[in-house]
């Protein structure tokens, strides 16, 4: 056989033939290779093809719109607004400085700067730039370079800055809500991702025709209107701005509710921030919401709620007058006015609020247990203890939408404390005990609105993507907190006590005659972190009611620190609440009496 | 110089002889035709059938790459008929015109700035057109050297060391510099390195010129990938293609991935994935590797055929040559193309280095097909004057290349059956 075939080499067509032969060897080399790499090893290099080809990706949903009332339609105040990450694949980037300047081209910057995340080893993600624009993207996509790519993704827009930030929150560059209503309402805002498995090309486009493509569509977030009132908000914010210069203050916070159902109509603290900066917000302390999360000891602001405590129990009666000794010694320490009002006399409910007498609200407490009695009793301290913590909801979570949410402290009514009774003391006037203003706020709307503890809301209506709209109702989470009458009780108190101040010549207290407004300042001793209380500084509180027949909405301001002279509550609270009220009485805000 | 330059153009070509080309015409193997179109039919609709994609990554129109390869082929059906129609005396008449033009695209192309997607001076560009101009040396060597080596087998000087192998090596340093180092295009100098060395074999070298030659090359190439780093790289990324699939390796892993995935029958014309962007040159270099991952091992054996039916045509139209001149010619061209098809399908399987070297008539590029085609003419063109005495000068070749050895196997093809052919000598 191989006689026959065998080239002979001393001719030409031998030669032919022997050349021949050497393909035909390389023919059956290459289809023994083939068969190699095609049959023996198809299942390894489908893997490996796949490996490559086949990507997993989450489609992002559209996170939801954050809406809030603005007279009598709701506006947006957080939109999306798609942008792109340019990022590089550095393995891919062959001439890093043409590059470079390709990009500097397209999107500004100095080259150099981008050079470090081209360049880059061990990694096929490096960031170059965040939140390029469409156009821009589409630029860098028509350079073709197959180490480049740009990845869409919504960011969050803030039409009116800084308003309502710090209930707001800010979207994290994951898109993960953080702080405010962001983090509070992530899992309704953000909607549920997609998933779209799929062959792609090498830049990750999925390729349409291909079977293995599997798509889960994404769920588009919900919309959120909030409770807020934007021009009450924006109000509010530039009183506390003012004011927060005014009263050389560390930190001011108001609130104002609608203490019928729990809806806050403004929450605000100063100093604030811009959520559309806030990476370059350097004091993270800017984004927390002061009022809800930063308890103080509340000071005499908490003598509104001892009153209804001590009304509700008939431990008093609003028009009572009793013998005031000017101190009390409990636990061998004396308790006595800040005021000095002229030593032992008569007294009646309404100087307990109007001249804020410690001695008084101790009084009550006294009452509580011991009707005629001028001793503190167990009776006294847990009846007390079980309105602030049962009745009040105080030193507790109130449960409204924000991200973080402070407790505060309720010292327990532990009997066997040797010292229980003067703790107890302090608590009737505010110290001792750690609140938010939110807290409150809450706490004494249930007693102004005839004894229902609605829980604070921020969230008023919730809409689908399909525009289905689910009213959020009013979560009622403590019934006959007091009975109704007493906040018929408290109101009249309350007014005596702002008509007080404008006798007393605070002129800025002056209301017009067809609305109600009533009021308590609180100056609260300010706790040292090693024990006892700091000589020179207070913060200021106030709470307050406006109204036309009935309060319409409560107000709470505390002040951190206020640099005033005088009391802090009367000089740096009052103030601030006078200014809040005037604001919604002349911008017509609050319906006038009949 | 120029002189001198005009001298050398106007001397006589050697051996040019008339009766050589006065033989009986009679029909053309149309079975080399019809595996030529196939071919070219095959490459038309790959790369219409990832055109797509190609368009996707590259952002030209989905129809770009098909019209391009369409009026490629239009030329090349020019060149076909140009090639076959002119006779060989003909072209072996203007060889050095060829050499010539040779010489000066070649010079424009390392003139001309550089396309920074290509950092190599092979290109001539003029009016939006580009020419590879190393394929037309290719051509021009080919004559060249088919006419060369005719008159030395003529004159009995094929192992004469200053007649003929000194020009050989002359002819291989000029190359080697040219193209090897200033176009730094080895994968080309070796097609033209391996087609003279083989042409010479055939010619009647004897074994030990042979060894000399090709131990030769072998030092030049040795120093040739040692004087560039990235042909050492290259040589690594062959010996150990998957240790760096996403730096030098990406492309002959990406090909593997592409030749094995598509299994026994394929992913299907239209379902191929790697064309998307991840085989670099999917249109050109790596095109067999688009075809594997469409086709399977069924097709690729397919196509293996056609190329080794092709072949085999052109063997026998060399055998069957009437005069060495076209014998040379077709043979050649033989090794031409199937070394360019080795070492493309070679570097796809990996089995051979990745050099930038096309697939005979289905790659991408104008160029490439025009000169195919141009070769395949004058292979036609000699189809049609072959007869079967195929051994008829084996005297011949064994006095010219002083062969002592006298085999008694020499004879079955022997002058003696033919002596009307055999005795033009």
């Amino acid at each position: 056989m191989w006689e026959s075939i065998r080239p002979n080499l001393s001719t030409v067509s031998g030669r032919i033939r022997f050349w021949s032969v050497i393909l035909i060897l390389i023919f059956i080399g290459f289809g023994l290779r083939l068969f190699y790499l095609q049959v023996i090893r198809y299942s390894h290099y489908k893997q490996a093809a796949l490996n490559d080809q086949l990507k997993q990706y989450q489609i992002p949903a559209t996170r939801g719109i954050i809406e809030a009332e603005d007279g009598n339609t709701d506006v947006p105040i957080v939109l999306n607004q798609r942008l792109y990450t340019l990022f590089a694949d550095p393995p891919f980037i062959k001439h890093p400085d043409k590059v470079a300047n390709q990009i500097s081209h397209i999107i500004g910057g100095n080259p150099s700067s981008y050079l470090p995340a081209l360049k880059i080893k061990g990694t096929q993600y490096s960031v170059i730039a965040r939140k390029i624009t469409q156009s821009q993207s589409n630029e860098i996509r028509k350079l073709q370079d197959p180490g480049l790519g740009t990845k869409g993704q919504d960011y969050r827009v803030y039409p009116d800055g800084n308003l309502a930030s710090q209930v707001l929150g800010f979207v994290n560059s994951k898109g993960v809500g953080e702080y405010g209503i962001e983090q509070a309402l992530n899992p309704i805002l953000a909607g549920k991702p997609g998933i779209l498995k799929a062959i792609t090309d090498v830049n990750g486009v999925p390729l349409a025709a291909s079977k293995q493509n599997t798509q889960i569509a994404p769920v588009p977030g919900k919309n959120v209107v909030l409770t807020l009132d934007l021009g009450i908000q924006q109000q509010v914010q530039n009183i506390l701005a003012k004011e927060y210069k005014k009263t050389k203050s560390q930190g001011l916070s108001a609130i104002v509710i609608n203490p019928y159902n729990g809806h806050i109509k403004a929450m605000a603290n100063y100093p604030t921030y811009n959520p559309a900066n806030y990476a370059n917000v350097t004091n993270p302390s800017l984004f927390q919401n002061a009022a809800v999360d930063y308890p103080i000891e509340p000071g005499s602001v908490m003598k509104t709620l001892t009153t209804s405590a001590a009304l509700n129990t008939n431990a008093i009666t609003p028009n009572e007058s009793f013998y005031d000794p000017a101190h009390w010694v409990i636990n061998g320490f004396n308790i006595h006015d800040i005021k000095i009002d002229g030593g032992p006399r008569q007294q009646n409910i309404q100087s307990i609020l109007s001249l804020s007498l410690n001695t008084g609200a101790t009084w009550m407490l006294m009452q509580m247990g011991d009707k005629g009695g001028t001793q503190i009793t167990a009776k006294g301290i847990k009846t007390w203890h079980d309105y602030m913590v049962k009745h009040y909801l105080l030193g507790q979570p109130t449960g409204i939408q924000q991200g973080y949410e402070a407790s505060g402290y309720v010292p327990p009514a532990n009997l066997r404390d040797p010292s229980i009774d003067l703790r107890y003391a302090n608590t009737a006037f505010g110290q001792g005990v750690s609140i938010t203003a939110l807290q409150l706020v809450s706490a004494l709307s249930s007693v102004i609105n005839g004894g229902t503890y609605y829980q604070p809301t921020l969230v008023d209506k919730i809409v689908s993507p399909d525009g289905k709209v689910t009213i959020e109702k009013p979560i009622v989470k403590e019934r006959n907190v007091v009975s109704p009458r007493v906040g018929r009780e408290l109101v009249p108190l309350m007014e005596g006590v702002v008509k007080s101040y404008l006798h007393g010549g605070s002129t800025f207290m002056n209301y017009p005659p067809n609305f109600i407004v009533g009021g308590k300042t609180g100056t609260a001793q300010v706790a040292k972190p090693t024990g006892g209380y700091y000589k020179n500084i207070y913060n200021g509180t106030y709470i307050g009611f406006v109204g036309g027949n009935k309060p319409q909405y409560l107000i709470v301001v505390y002040n951190i620190k206020p640099n005033v002279v005088g009391y802090a509550g009367t000089n740096g609270g009052q103030p601030v609440f006078a200014d809040i009220a005037h604001m919604l009485i002349n911008e017509g805000f609050v319906t006038p009496k009949d | 110089m120029l002189e001198k330059f005009i001298s050398f153009m106007k001397m006589p070509i050697d051996g040019v002889e008339a009766s050589e080309a006065l033989q009986r015409r009679h029909k053309p193997d149309h079975w080399f035709l019809i595996i030529c179109i196939i071919l070219l039919a095959i490459g038309l609709v790959l790369i219409y059938s990832i055109s797509p994609a190609l368009a996707d990554t590259t952002g030209v129109s989905g129809s770009y790459y098909v019209i391009h390869q369409a009026m490629a082929i239009a030329l090349a059906i020019i060149a076909f008929i140009v090639t076959a129609k002119v006779s060989l005396s003909r072209w072996r008449s203007w060889v050095k015109w060829l050499i010539a033009a040779a010489a000066v695209a070649t010079m424009i192309a390392i003139v001309l700035p550089v396309n920074p997607n290509y950092p190599a001076h092979r290109w001539v560009r003029f009016a939006g057109l580009s020419f590879e101009s190393v394929e037309l040396v290719i051509f021009a060597i080919l004559i060249w050297f088919s006419h060369f080596l005719a008159v030395r087998i003529k004159k009995g000087w094929i192992a004469n060391y200053k007649r003929t192998l000194k020009p050989v090596l002359g002819a291989f340093l000029i190359i080697g510099g040219v193209v090897a180092i200033i176009q730094s295009d080895l994968g080309s100098t070796g097609i033209i390195v391996i087609m003279m060395g083989v042409m010479l074999f055939v010619a009647g070298l004897p074994f030990k010129r042979i060894m000399m030659i090709g131990g030769l090359v072998v030092a030049l190439v040795v120093i040739a990938v040692l004087m560039f780093p990235y042909r050492i790289a290259r040589l690594e990324t062959f010996l150990h293609p998957t240790s760096n699939c996403k730096g030098s390796g990406y492309q002959v892993c990406q090909a593997l991935i592409g030749v094995g995935s598509g299994g026994i029958s394929g992913l299907g014309i239209g379902s191929g994935v790697q064309a998307y962007g991840y085989l670099p040159e999917a249109d050109n270099d790596s095109i067999f590797a688009i075809y594997a991952e469409k086709f399977g091992f069924i097709g690729s054996v397919i196509l293996l055929a056609l190329y080794a039916a092709l072949f085999y045509r052109i063997a026998k139209i060399a055998e069957g040559a009437p005069d060495d001149f076209s014998r040379l010619i077709a043979f050649g061209t033989l090794v031409w193309i199937s070394t360019e098809t080795f070492i493309n399908i070679g570097a796809m399987v990996g089995l051979l280095p990745l050099k930038g070297i096309t697939l005979p008539f289905i790659s991408y590029g104008g160029t490439s097909v025009v000169f195919f085609a141009a070769a395949a003419g004058l292979i036609y063109q000699v189809s049609a004057y072959t007869s079967h005495a195929s051994g008829r000068d084996m005297n011949g070749l064994r006095r010219r290349a002083g062969i002592n050895d006298y085999s008694s196997h020499g004879r079955r093809f022997g002058g003696a059956y033919h002596p009307n052919l055999g005795g033009r000598e």
